[in-house]
């Protein structure tokens, strides 16, 4: 009774963690995107709220939360409202297969700090990372306004086409790694002492290709357009519902694929990499902290890459996009995993 | 004990979100409803341990699959989306018979699946093996004629796709090239 009652308290703790710091984390990446964007563009960025705009996003959310709550006549309410939750509902749920670290004793307790290691934790990401869609498809029809349908219609299109690629890129790292789990993909690349990344470019970069294009991150942001489509499927929400779309699009859904990109490819957990070799870490003086250390640095790095391109790059056009994924994109993958099979067995010695 | 109440939840919710797609009337609600049992259908997966199966419900059917019933439906107007009264009433009465044929038939499949199938042999597979490669294994030697003729009948499905799909050639100017 003991120990389902220490089980239970773990898990909701783990629970707590999670919301706290991704959501928390998420409203505060406005913060680090606008200081980003202005820097690349040699602005400031916010300076006025607290030391260098630190408190601006608590000041912006104090306002989206007091605005009027605008709703459009014709539209229908409960489809209108249900959208944000299927939005967010999903791209928190995904955080719950991520493995932030190696298993540790606290107070003779033995935790993984992952919330459930199911052996299929792969497939659920990638399912519940495109339920994203249905919140568009629902807020762009709810809204019964032009643009929200073009908009929606456009990232339903994206999403369909990216989804298949997303999935076979990923096929690479499973068959090296023999497993679904994330958990054990990490564990498998320090055992084989060997990042994916190194047998697996063609599939990172596609990878990153379709993490961009599932998030709707320049440049393939067509189904927002704010210059043709003012907004997209957002335009008529308003308020911190309005607010609430580009924080799980462009902050939660970011992370939490760069956070499996990191798991895929870039050795989840574990230090600088020399392929074959073994690992090698600089940060060895943090002791029992430099794991969890590194994940979060990888993490970093991969979202401040997709904020460099985002501020950088112009957009495609929707033909453009749904093009590339199926005539490049996928054959590419197609090659990669044949490529993977042919050095699979160096990997599995 | 826990695994009849998750049982019991999801098979209700399933049932409630079934009743729902026959029952309403404005077409987005039926297919939210049948998304919804999708979902849940998964979820019993889930508790039966079965949690490939389960994912791969989850990213095929209720993504992949339900992806584009909903990209047609939000196309479909408004007006047109909340029409209450139904169309093909006499189809949907002279095509009953067939389908109860069908329904006969599914029930007839599955009572004879039911009594061929291998029953506790997996169940040790399952303890040395992961869920995935019990899945492989099975598959691959059991039922690979099966497993084949269904992959040809994909391929029948893709070229015909890409017959139907492809541009007649010269219907129009290309003005971009």
């Amino acid at each position: 009774m003991e120990g389902l009652f220490v089980q239970l308290l773990v898990i909701g703790i783990k629970i707590l963690v999670i919301l706290g710091v991704v959501l928390g984390l998420g409203a505060y990446l406005t913060w680090v995107e606008r200081k980003v964007a202005a820097h690349i563009q040699r602005r400031a960025g916010p300076m006025v709220v607290g030391w260098h705009g630190l408190l601006q996003p608590l000041a912006d959310g104090l306002k989206l939360i007091t605005k009027e709550d605008i709703f459009p006549r014709t539209g229908n309410r409960f489809l209108y409202n249900l959208a944000l939750v299927l939005a967010l509902v999903p791209a928190v749920l995904v955080f719950a297969v991520v493995p932030f670290g190696p298993e540790f004793e606290f107070f003779g307790v033995k935790v993984k700090p992952i919330l459930t290691d199911v052996n299929v934790g792969l497939l659920l990401v990638f399912a519940l990372g495109s339920m994203a869609v249905y919140a568009i498809a629902l807020a762009g029809w709810a809204s019964n306004s032009k643009y929200a349908l073009i908009g929606s219609m456009r990232k339903a299109g994206i999403i369909v086409s990216y989804e298949v690629v997303i999935t076979f890129a990923v096929m690479g790292p499973v068959i090296l790694a023999g497993t679904l789990s994330t958990y054990e993909i990490v564990q498998q690349q320090i055992n084989q002492k060997l990042w994916y990344i190194w047998l697996q470019p063609i599939a990172f970069v596609i990878y990153m290709f379709a993490m961009l294009a599932e998030t709707g991150r320049v440049p393939f942001d067509v189904q927002e357009a704010e210059a043709e489509l003012v907004t997209g499927f957002t335009v008529e929400y308003g308020g911190i519902k309005f607010g609430l779309f580009p924080l799980v699009e462009w902050y939660v859904e970011v992370l939490s694929l760069s956070a499996i990109a990191v798991v895929l490819f870039l050795g989840g957990w574990s230090p600088i990499n020399i392929p074959f070799l073994g690992f090698v870490d600089p940060l060895f003086f943090l002791g029992p902290l430099s794991p969890f250390v590194w994940f979060v640095l990888k993490v970093a790095l991969l979202f401040l890459f997709v904020l460099w391109l985002h501020w950088t790059l112009p957009r495609y056009r929707i033909d453009q996009i749904t093009e590339t994924a199926w005539k490049v994109m996928l054959p590419l993958t197609f090659v990669n995993l044949v490529l993977t099979a042919v050095l699979a067995p160096i990997v599995w010695r | 004990m826990m695994q009849w109440v998750a049982f019991l939840f999801f098979a209700s919710l399933t049932l409630l979100s079934a009743l729902g797609v026959v029952f309403l009337s404005n077409i987005i609600y039926v297919i939210l409803s049948l998304l919804s049992t999708l979902v849940m259908v998964a979820g019993i997966f889930f508790v039966a341990g079965a949690e490939l199966v389960g994912a791969l419900q989850l990213l095929i059917y209720t993504v992949a699959i339900a992806v584009f019933y909903v990209l047609v439906l939000t196309a479909v107007p408004w007006e047109k989306a909340l029409k209450k009264d139904s169309h093909y009433r006499i189809e949907g009465v002279l095509t009953f018979p067939i389908l109860l044929a069908f329904y006969l038939e599914i029930i007839l499949v599955f009572l004879i699946g039911v009594s061929v199938s291998p029953k506790g042999q997996i169940r040790e597979f399952i303890q040395n093996l992961g869920n995935t490669q019990v899945v492989g294994s099975i598959l691959f030697s059991k039922y690979f004629f099966a497993f084949e003729l269904v992959s040809l009948v994909l391929l029948v499905g893709m070229i015909g796709a890409v017959l139907i799909g492809r541009k007649e050639d010269k219907t129009y100017e290309d003005s971009t090239s």
